[in-house]
């Protein structure tokens, strides 16, 4: 199921352009890390902040308030970008581990959002009433940073595994549902 | 007598030098972005530009060592298919560029809290330069023949 949609996908007009070209893939990879570059400065500051170590005169809050929209509109450019690349080579990345192990780590950002969204995120305000930042904000920090670290390296693993054995494994697929649907 | 490079001898040591090299110019290019946005009137408004670049002078300035320092790692691997590469001598012209204009003008404006339409240009060239950066740095690898 899922391998028919990807092979559909990568298949769109679109797509099969972005994948085959020479201009275009890298112009968008490249926008895609300088989306990753511009925004990423805000995730690490907003976590540097709630680990204590830079910015001390300014409070968490105005921190995370001001970063929000920009760090939402950051998001929505790499991923627009990564989904483009993505989609382009879907039946490979499917089967890639490194990407696999990305979206792994996605939905562990997801989980991370909803177990510190009530604590941390949702009341920063909350985060300066000591002069140091409380432990549950340190820990959503530490742990922000080594999920996107974590991303980003699985991102670059991507491209090592370039033809993977699975393609193949999935002409067999192919060659299957065709038979079955007759 | 062939000299062996330490990076040629794990298929591991490039990918990896690659995932610092990246981390090194995203902590340099967004901790610089965030003055370059503050200028430009978007971000942390909470904070003056002045401000903002002397918090993150550290962190712009490490992981601009960072991606220096693997950059050259990467580059030693193999520099006969580098230095002839059209788009990798684009990317280290707009990086000393880049740099020289991070370290004169740019700090300059930053320093005087200016946001005047002369800061605000400067602010674009810098987002500009560093963006020329990544591009030539991508363009490496998709580039056909050299100088």
């Amino acid at each position: 199921m899922i391998m028919s949609f990807a092979t559909w996908l990568e298949n769109l007009d679109f797509f099969a352009f972005i994948r085959g070209s020479s201009n275009e893939y890298p112009a968008i990879l490249a926008l895609h890390l300088f989306g990753m570059a511009l925004f990423g400065g805000m995730i690490l500051l907003t976590d540097l902040r709630m680990l204590g170590w830079i910015l001390p005169e300014q409070s968490i809050a105005s921190i995370v308030n001001a970063t929000r929209w920009p760090k939402r509109i950051g998001f929505l450019w790499v991923a627009a970008c990564g989904f483009i690349l993505a989609a382009s080579k879907a039946e490979g990345y499917l089967l890639n581990a490194f990407f696999q192990l990305k979206l792994t780590l996605f939905a562990l950002v997801f989980v991370h959002a909803m177990v510190f969204r009530g604590s941390v995120y949702k009341h920063p305000e909350e985060l300066d009433r000591t002069p140091q930042p409380p432990g549950r904000a340190k820990l959503a920090a530490a742990i922000s940073l080594v999920l996107w670290l974590g991303i980003m390296c699985a991102g670059r693993g991507i491209g090592y595994l370039n033809a993977p054995p699975g393609l193949h494994y999935a002409a067999w697929l192919r060659t299957i549902l065709k038979f079955i649907q007759g | 007598m062939q000299i062996a490079n330490l990076l040629n001898s794990s298929e591991l040591t490039f990918p990896i030098l690659e995932c610092f090299h990246i981390a090194g110019f995203i902590i340099a290019i967004g901790t610089t972005a965030i003055v370059d946005f503050r200028i430009l009137g978007y971000g942390l408004l909470g904070q003056t530009p002045s401000q903002l670049m002397k918090s993150t002078r550290f962190w712009t300035l490490g992981g601009l060592l960072v991606a220096i320092f693997t950059g050259l790692g990467l580059y030693s691997s193999d520099p006969d298919t580098y230095y002839l590469n059209l788009s990798f001598l684009f990317k280290i012209a707009c990086l000393i560029l880049a740099i020289i204009l991070n370290y004169t003008i740019h700090g300059k404006v930053a320093k005087a809290d200016s946001t005047s339409g002369g800061a605000k240009v400067v602010a674009c060239i810098s987002l500009a330069l560093w963006g020329a950066v990544i591009f030539g740095g991508i363009f490496i690898a998709f580039v056909q023949g050299g100088l």
